[in-house]
């Protein structure tokens, strides 16, 4: 309120009293020339806005809240295939993650350097399109925090390096034509999976023929089409989407082999084969017409192993590659299928031709002709649990171990047990084999290995501790052992662990 | 304000039967004041020798049941006797045995004397904290007699006031590390106990047989389990073999970091400040607290519904 005093005369000003206010019908002065009109004349400021304290009469009071908006998609739900799109996608790089200086990508030279373990070697930028191709790559294992994708060079990394040479035929002890089979087990983020991609970046650097089966599951999980194969005893069912989606991969993989390589046998179901066709003309036959996607990739299975060529398609034989065949996800070609019979009976994984096909590489024969190596590997997240497998996978261990089958160490299902006799009997392992089918259990990575993958961290930007020995076997110990999954996890985390341990 | 009709009357019943003594005339004066003093008959009474004295009263043996019983305690009729004759006693023996030669608090055997709830059962009294202070000062003045010459009464005496099964005569074996260099530990917390079986080693650790990425998925859990290693910066130097039942994950967890931190001090018992402030030797005695009648939850009640 205004003071009551003129400051110019110092005279008291008479308040006027209440009473005699004006009516307030009379027209106000707005300004006042001079100060004889009482403070109390002035209309009360009007607000402005509309605040709060504005009282609402014939409205509730009560409170409301304001909904959401829902962000309007025209009231459509996302298109189909578009979630399982931004579910399945794989994002290699990140700008943000800072380069590393003097990485060294994998290549025939490096990837059997013993000195180079525990470092993490970059792949090769043009490969990772062949990479994408088979489906190397899966969602979440962390590639989209790194600037290019890279794996460690483990022990066991080294030694399947080795294990490419020998098989191609170079470095001390080739044995060319050799084949390895190998399943593939091991904890949960023990790093199975990308050991099959360090495989399959090999065999693209070695310029094998790759061929991949990224999720066994699809095959047996009833999603994709199948049919019988008439006169097949016992009844076998194809799957044809499933075959040329493995044909355009193999293509899309291989194509500059497939390119380099001519049709040499004959193949009287495919009629519309020129002889001076490549395999990859072959092989687009497939994809082109899923309803000959089986007996194509039959004819393709033939050419890849074949050793010599038929009579009359000698011009332009060259010798095949050895093969790398990889699966994932083994244990769900062990139970039955989501597929039903037509006596609506569920049809067992094995009798799925292309499982079947796969499967029977495994048992002694000859199955690789050109050498190659056979990866199979379980999975410990994603893992029906078939109570067949385990025993055949403990038996394999045992004879690798030295304890013979008629031993009573010898693993046994135990009695009443309803084991799949059809899975002990796919995983037996012969008695003097050639190529025995050998069980790798992928542990955990060395103390030293450890080290050099957390500094990889470290150098792309991502953890800010100063890295030393005791950092890291604390580390080590935390993921049980080395477990790299375990150890990604670690290595990412941002948190109040990692400012505790400072 | 009394109505004394029939006292009245008997008065001036009285008043009239000694005058008529009074007013009986008497030949010899020698004989009234003999009269006087002898006992007044009737008239139809006969003469009778004077009576003998009653014999004297034997307390100890009643002829007749008596219309009281005496108590046996003097301090019957206070409020606890039992106890006060205890103090009694206790005080006669000290002040009785005050000249023998009396050793250091520090140096007197160590006694476990009654607990305050264990002695009111005993002596059957509810006896107050302040009065039991009293009594065991006494009892701790009379232990610090020289041990060698306690006499048998005051050892007695003091023995009556032993708990049962004398704790501090048991001696605690310290745990140490046994011969093949295992240290053990025991810990619990919630509904889970763990056992940790602790050598020197490269930091490798398995908990039930298996990996502990896979008994432990979050990472927290496995930091909260290595606790008592990673605070001292052991991690890399022992293995543990652990056995661990009962509770949930946290739970588990939490009994392995006191089990660690206990078998680690078997090892190293320089660690324990740095143990005990990091929280890895402290017990949490907390458990789930019942389920009350009336109640939804421990605590939780019904919602309040009008009627």
């Amino acid at each position: 309120m205004a003071s009551s005093w003129c400051w110019n005369c110092l005279s008291r000003l008479r308040p006027t009293p209440r009473a005699l206010l004006p009516p307030s019908a009379t027209p106000r002065i707005s300004s006042a020339p001079f100060h004889s009109t009482a403070v109390h004349y002035a209309q009360p400021a009007k607000k402005k806005g509309n605040s709060l304290t504005v009282v609402k009469h014939r409205q509730s009071t009560s409170l409301r809240r304001k909904k959401k908006k829902v962000a309007d998609r025209g009231g459509r739900p996302p298109a189909v295939g578009e979630r399982k799109a931004l579910r399945k996608r794989i994002v290699l790089s990140n700008p943000n993650a800072l380069e590393i200086e003097g990485m060294l990508e994998l290549s025939p030279a490096t990837m059997v350097d013993s000195r180079l373990r525990g470092t993490v070697l970059g792949l090769p930028v043009p490969m990772i399109d062949q990479l994408r191709a088979v489906q190397a790559f899966k969602p979440k294992q962390g590639w989209s925090i790194f600037r290019r994708p890279g794996t460690v060079l483990r022990r066991d990394t080294i030694e399947m390096g080795r294990l490419f040479e020998q098989i191609s035929g170079e470095g001390d002890d080739a044995q060319k034509g050799k084949v390895v089979k190998k399943i593939i087990t091991g904890m949960k983020g023990s790093g199975k999976t990308v050991h099959l991609l360090q495989a399959m970046a090999m065999g693209f650097l070695k310029k094998w023929a790759v061929i991949t089966v990224p999720d066994a599951r699809e095959l047996v999980s009833g999603d994709t089409a199948y049919a019988a194969i008439e006169g097949s005893n016992p009844l076998q069912y194809v799957q044809p989407s499933a075959t040329s989606a493995l044909l355009t991969r193999t293509v899309d993989a291989n194509r500059e082999l497939l390119a380099s390589l001519k049709v040499s046998q004959k193949h009287p179901t495919l009629k519309m084969l020129k002889p001076s066709s490549t395999l990859e003309d072959l092989a687009k036959l497939g994809f082109n017409d899923p309803a000959v996607s089986w007996p194509v990739f039959q004819a393709l299975w033939t050419e890849l192993t074949a050793t010599a060529p038929a009579a009359g398609l000698e011009k332009d034989f060259k010798p095949r590659p050895p093969v790398l065949v990889a699966v994932d996800g083994l244990a769900h070609w062990m139970t039955e299928s989501a597929y039903r019979s037509a006596e609506f009976k569920p049809i067992h994984a094995h009798d799925l031709a292309f499982v079947h096909h796969f499967l029977s590489l495994l048992k002694e024969g000859d199955s690789l002709k050109n050498g190659g190596l056979l990866l199979y590997a379980t999975s410990a997240s994603n893992n029906p649990n078939p109570k067949g497998l385990s025993i055949a996978l403990d038996r394999l261990a045992a004879r690798q171990a030295g304890i013979s089958a008629s031993s009573p160490e010898y693993p046994q299902p135990p009695a009443y047990s309803d084991a799949d006799p059809r899975v002990l009997d796919l995983l037996q392992p012969a008695e003097k084999a050639v190529s025995p089918l050998e069980l790798q259990t992928l542990g955990g990575l060395t103390r030293d290995e450890a080290r050099g993958f957390m500094e990889y961290f470290a150098r792309s930007g991502l953890l800010r501790e100063i890295i030393n020995e005791q950092w890291v076997s604390e580390k080590w110990s935390l993921s049980g052992g080395g477990i790299i999954g375990e150890l990604e996890k670690l290595g990412r985390r941002v948190g109040p662990t990692a400012s505790l341990s400072k | 304000m009394a109505w004394h009709k029939p006292t009245s009357l008997t008065q001036a019943m009285q008043s009239l039967r000694l005058t008529t003594t009074l007013t009986k005339p008497s030949a010899q004066a020698s004989r009234t004041t003999l009269n006087t003093l002898r006992p007044r008959t009737y008239a139809t009474e006969a003469e009778t020798i004077p009576a003998a004295a009653a014999p004297e009263i034997n307390f100890g043996a009643f002829s007749q049941k008596p219309a009281r019983i005496i108590p046996s305690s003097p301090s019957y009729f206070s409020g606890s006797p039992r106890f006060i004759d205890h103090v009694l006693k206790l005080e006669a023996l000290q002040a009785k045995h005050a000249g023998l030669p009396t050793v250091a608090t520090s140096e007197a055997p160590r006694m476990a004397w009654f607990k305050l709830p264990q002695f009111r059962d005993y002596v059957g009294e509810p006896v107050p904290m302040k009065k039991y202070k009293s009594l065991v000062k006494i009892l701790q003045r009379l232990n610090r007699i020289q041990p060698d010459m306690v006499p048998e009464e005051v050892r007695k005496a003091v023995g009556a006031f032993l708990r049962p099964g004398n704790p501090y005569a048991v001696e605690n074996i310290p745990r140490t590390v046994d011969e093949n260099g295992r240290a053990r530990g025991k810990g619990k917390r919630k509904e889970s106990t763990a056992v940790v079986q602790l050598v020197e080693g490269e930091g490798e650790v398995l908990v039930n047989g298996k990996s502990l990425v896979d008994v432990f998925k979050r990472v927290h859990d496995r930091e909260s389990a290595l606790w008592a290693l990673r605070c001292t910066q052991r991690l890399d130097k022992y293995n543990a073999w652990i056995r661990v039942q009962g509770g949930g994950v946290t739970g588990q967890a939490e009994a392995i970091t006191l089990a660690l931190g206990r078998a680690l001090l078997l090892h190293e018992p320089g660690l324990k400040p740095v143990l005990r402030k990091a929280g890895a030797i402290t017990v949490d005695a907390r458990r789930v607290e019942r389920k009350k009648p009336g109640h939804v939850k421990a605590r939780k009640m019904p919602t309040w519904v009008k009627r």
